[in-house]
């Protein structure tokens, strides 16, 4: 009993006030730019040119909300962002589910498959954007919601692909059987018996590819311009001004960073499968 | 009983039974990665198929016409000073974000590992970053280091006695240093995550038969915890090196590469040359060049660490 | 209802291993049949290969007088209770028991109607509700059946379905499932490693060793008339006992030849056998229930002199006593009385009884007939 308290004193490493001096300072480190992007979106727009600096305001407001979401094509961008975000994770995690599935029960097409899906998440986007900015265009997909969506959908199905993956490799097999024996056929016994089951993996998965997409800037900034921009592309709006423009800028942050937030922190569990393709568990 | 469940009900579909069941099993598996294959090969393979003829004529949104150059575009960009220095600056700045954030994402999970009272609560907010939009993470440090409205001289200014006036985001190297404290900030969470299982995945008598043995805490440390999560280690620092190289996002929105190419990364200096010079041809040429050199790491490391079977 | 005909059978597996190799055997209708073996040697293969979920790479497999090879598991007709139960654990006992019938597009009064029969039948009325987390082991066991009897199969499958639950819960759901079969009366094939419920259940019991059928029969012809030292050796607890011995002859009697000057006298009726393996080895084998202290009643055959030996080990299970003693460097088991016997360190002398024990071939592993 004694040894094993020593044990853990001595695995705790240094003396507790120093880690928890350590993690207030990482933690502070955090938060700084989120509060005070959360503080210059309610800030009058004399506080937050004003020296020195204002850290809190005293009369909140509202203004640039609606100056970024009216005035700036915010409200563009946000139903944009969402339109796409949300098709692009819905085809992603249909597809995704069906080859993830395939993957695990049949080892389709050896490993090359599935390692050859995988390597389109380490392609760089810069390599694939040219041609497809080009091909975009010709094909009349280009600053259309349908071109984006697709573009997306593709470059998340390593993240839906390989978490499916792991979830169905882990699921008994003898479940499918049953249901093989039961009567069912192999596409209703993954229909009917593992879908289900991944459930819960398919809305990690799902969650995942949404963030990805929300919060994704490069291909949308080539791939969409007057039409189909989405909410971080509006940022670009802000560059020129030299600071005039930071209420909204942090408004319209607000805005996108809440949702992503939320949803992200309520897999968190799924966090570790999700960053790793799969390949960890949490 | 065995009345009671007479055989009434035949089996409705019976005239399939002849479908060869080997048959059908090889249409399904196939039937089921169509899509993705397709959506991949239309959206992802075709595209870089079709470079490949941009990347021997003129495609240039300035000079008409698709006339075969030969190696022009190649020899464009190896010999363009900008390409080769921007190629510099990613993998300054690849090296020096990963090694940061590896550093104090493995201090941080170390710091978290024995469960204290809101643990919880601190690992919710020590992820955020990871949820958010480069853009907005850029555009928020933007906020704070911004000259001279953003706190961080003025703050500075009250430490040292004397007015700071370091434009963090135009003055070298103060504008490296700006990038990086914005990469550093979104990406240490990742390796503190994939981290934390991993020290959390150690059994306690591990731990417990080294204190037996009357290893020291160093030694603890270096034999016994490192050598457990060095595949964790790995895949983090790997997956972190991969995406840094793309390095685009905080560029765009907190220096816009400048002053002149001063912080260009290779992604945004391809990005210029198409996008904004729309000299086509010859940021595919250069972009070829990039994949190559990514595809080497990709080959050789990510293989190794991902296995279909992993797990 | 349906007869099994499985001819020259092979199964291979990526890499090169040959899991069945050649496979002859036919399954009467009604029969229960048990295939039995030690891990690996292909007996979940087989019935893997019979409930359609691996596929045949060459011979056929017949089910009630149709080849089945190519046809889907859902069209042959069959059902399997799995190892893990393979339950669906997002669906309740009645759905669990009634999804078959749903699949198979039966009419909801008439899946109620059976799913009730089968509950009943298994006496699970009460859990139909749940959901199989809240089901104990051998709940879970009873509704995997309840599953397969409600659709009334031609022919039943279990794959080991037993080595999930702790030994008194095997104990009972064994004798389940044999009133089940004496009940339903059909076909069932039952995979087990455990030679217990092979010898209980079997009507006829196939074992299998490394992808071929070593010997098959009826439980008391496999366990009385071994051929090969391996099924000997497989069947019966404690295990039989085998000695490497020499036959000799001496004063026109054939014995045994043990270290110490111990002999042991070969029955007359085998002496013909015996006579061409003068001065060759043989393995002897014998069980321990077949050896006892000699005076006892319980000897059978009284021949020849009594076996001297030194006991080393004393194991008492209550019921009977388990000695050891060693001969010709093995380590022999003897099943005695309890009190037999009390300490290791114990001289006492033995009987062998000869008509019941085999002699083997070293180098074939038969045991010899003729």
């Amino acid at each position: 009993m004694e040894r094993d308290m020593q044990a853990r004193r001595k695995r705790a490493g240094p003396p507790p006030i120093f880690r928890i001096i350590f993690l207030a300072l990482f933690i502070l480190f955090v938060l700084i730019p989120l509060y005070w992007v959360f503080v210059t979106s309610i800030k009058p727009s004399d506080d937050y040119l004003a020296v020195p600096p204002v850290w809190f305001p005293e009369q909140p407001t509202l203004v640039h909300y609606t100056a970024a979401l009216f005035a700036y094509h915010g409200l563009t961008g946000l139903i944009n962002s969402i339109v796409i975000s949300v098709s692009a994770t819905i085809l992603s995690c249909l597809v995704g589910t069906l080859m993830a599935y395939s993957l695990a029960r049949f080892n389709t097409g050896g490993p090359h498959l599935s390692f050859w899906v995988l390597s389109q998440r380490f392609l760089p986007p810069i390599a694939i954007i040219l041609p497809l900015f080009l091909n975009y265009r010709l094909v009349g997909l280009q600053d259309t919601h349908l071109g984006l969506i697709l573009a997306y959908t593709v470059f998340t199905l390593p993240v839906s692909v390989w978490m499916m993956f792991a979830y169905f490799r882990q699921m008994p097999r003898s479940l499918e059987e049953a249901a093989l024996v039961d009567g069912c056929t192999r596409w209703t016994a993954f229909w009917r018996v593992a879908v289900p089951l991944a459930a819960p993996g398919i809305v990690a998965a799902a969650v995942f590819t949404f963030i990805a997409c929300w919060t994704e800037f490069f291909f949308a900034i080539v791939l969409t311009s007057r039409d189909a921009f989405t909410l971080p592309t509006v940022f670009r709006a802000f560059l020129s001004f030299q600071g005039a423009q930071y209420g909204e800028a942090s408004a319209l942050a607000i805005v996108s960073l809440v949702p992503s937030i939320v949803l992200g922190v309520l897999v968190q569990k799924h966090l570790v499968r999700g960053l790793t393709l799969g390949a960890l568990r949490g | 009983m065995a009345s009671s469940v007479a055989r009434t009900g035949e089996i409705p579909e019976s005239g399939r039974s002849g479908v060869s069941a080997r048959r059908s099993d090889a249409q399904f598996k196939w039937l089921l990665v169509t899509p993705a294959v397709l959506l991949i090969l239309a959206i992802s393979i075709y595209p870089l198929v079709f470079s490949i003829w941009i990347l021997f004529v003129n495609y240039d949104f300035q000079i008409p016409g698709h006339a075969f150059v030969g190696l022009k575009n190649f020899t464009q960009v190896i010999f363009d000073p900008v390409a080769r220095y921007s190629l510099w600056v990613t993998v300054g700045l690849t090296v020096t974000n990963v090694a940061i954030e590896f550093l104090l994402g493995l201090v941080v999970a170390l710091a978290m590992v024995k469960t204290f009272r809101g643990r919880g609560v601190v690992i919710s907010i020590l992820i955020v970053p990871l949820f958010i939009s480069p853009v907005i993470v850029g555009q928020a440090w933007v906020l704070i280091l911004h000259s001279p409205f953003g706190p961080t001289n003025y703050l500075l200014s009250m430490f040292v006695g004397e007015e700071v006036t370091i434009k963090w985001l135009t003055q070298w190297p103060y504008n490296f240093f700006a990038l990086v404290l914005a990469d550093v900030w979104q990406w240490t969470p990742f390796i503190f995550v994939i981290l934390l299982a991993g020290l959390t995945s150690i059994p306690a008598h591990v731990y417990e038969a080294a204190e037996l043995d009357g290893v020291g805490r160093w030694q603890v440390f270096w034999h016994i915890t490192v050598p457990y999560i060095a595949p964790m280690m790995l895949l983090a620092v790997t997956f972190r090196l991969l995406d840094a190289i793309r390095l685009f996002d905080t560029i765009f929105i907190m220096t816009g590469g400048g002053p002149g190419t001063q912080t260009y990364s290779a992604s945004y200096y391809l990005y210029t040359i198409g996008f904004t010079q729309f000299h086509l041809s010859r940021a595919t040429a250069g972009a070829w060049i990039f994949l190559v050199l990514t595809l080497l790491v990709v080959v050789f490391l990510v293989r190794r660490l991902l296995k279909p079977e992993a797990n | 209802m349906a007869n099994v005909e499985i001819t020259g059978l092979h199964k291979w597996y990526g890499g090169g291993v040959h899991a069945v190799r050649g496979i002859d055997l036919t399954i009467p209708d009604k029969q229960f049949t048990v295939l039995v073996g030690p891990s690996g040697c292909g007996k979940s293969t087989l019935l893997r290969m019979i409930a359609g979920l691996e596929q045949v790479d060459d011979g056929t497999i017949e089910i009630g007088g149709k080849i089945v090879n190519d046809m889907r598991p859902r069209d042959r007709d069959v059902a399997m209770v799995f190892q893990d139960y393979a339950l669906y654990p997002h669906m309740t006992v009645r759905n669990n028991i009634g999804f078959g019938l749903k699949a198979r597009k039966f009419s909801p009064q008439e899946i109620e109607q059976r799913v009730t029969n089968a509950a009943e039948m298994l006496a699970i009325t009460l859990l139909l509700d749940r959901l199989p987390r809240q089901l104990s082991g051998g709940q879970r066991q009873r509704v995997a059946i309840g599953r397969a009897i409600v659709r009334n199969p031609k022919l039943f499958l279990f794959d080991e379905p037993l080595s999930n639950l702790d030994a008194q819960l095997r104990d009972e759901m064994r004798v389940e499932i044999k009133r089940l079969h004496q009940e339903i009366a059909t076909t069932i094939i039952y995979v087990t490693h455990d030679q217990i419920e092979a010898m209980t259940l079997a009507d006829w019991i196939v074992l299998m060793r490394d992808g071929v059928i070593e010997q098959q029969g009826t439980p008391l012809d496999l366990f009385e008339r071994p051929a090969t030292r391996f099924v000997a050796g497989f069947l019966g607890s404690p295990r039989m006992n085998f000695i490497e011995t020499r036959i000799e002859q001496a004063n026109g009697t054939l014995s045994l030849i043990f270290d110490q000057d111990r002999t042991l006298p070969i029955d007359a009726s085998r002496h013909a056998v015996a006579q061409k393996w003068i001065g060759r080895n043989v393995t002897l084998g014998v069980r321990p229930e077949h050896i006892s202290r000699s005076g006892d009643n319980t000897a059978r055959s009284g021949a020849g002199a009594p076996l001297k030996v030194l006991i080393d080990l004393v194991q008492p299970t209550g019921t009977r006593t388990y000695a050891q003693f060693r001969l010709n460097e093995t380590e022999v088991t003897v099943e005695l009385p309890s009190h037999t016997v009390e300490h290791p360190g114990t001289t006492i002398e033995l009987m062998v009884d000869m008509s019941r024990a085999i002699l083997i071939d070293p180098e074939t592993q038969n045991v010899i007939t003729e």
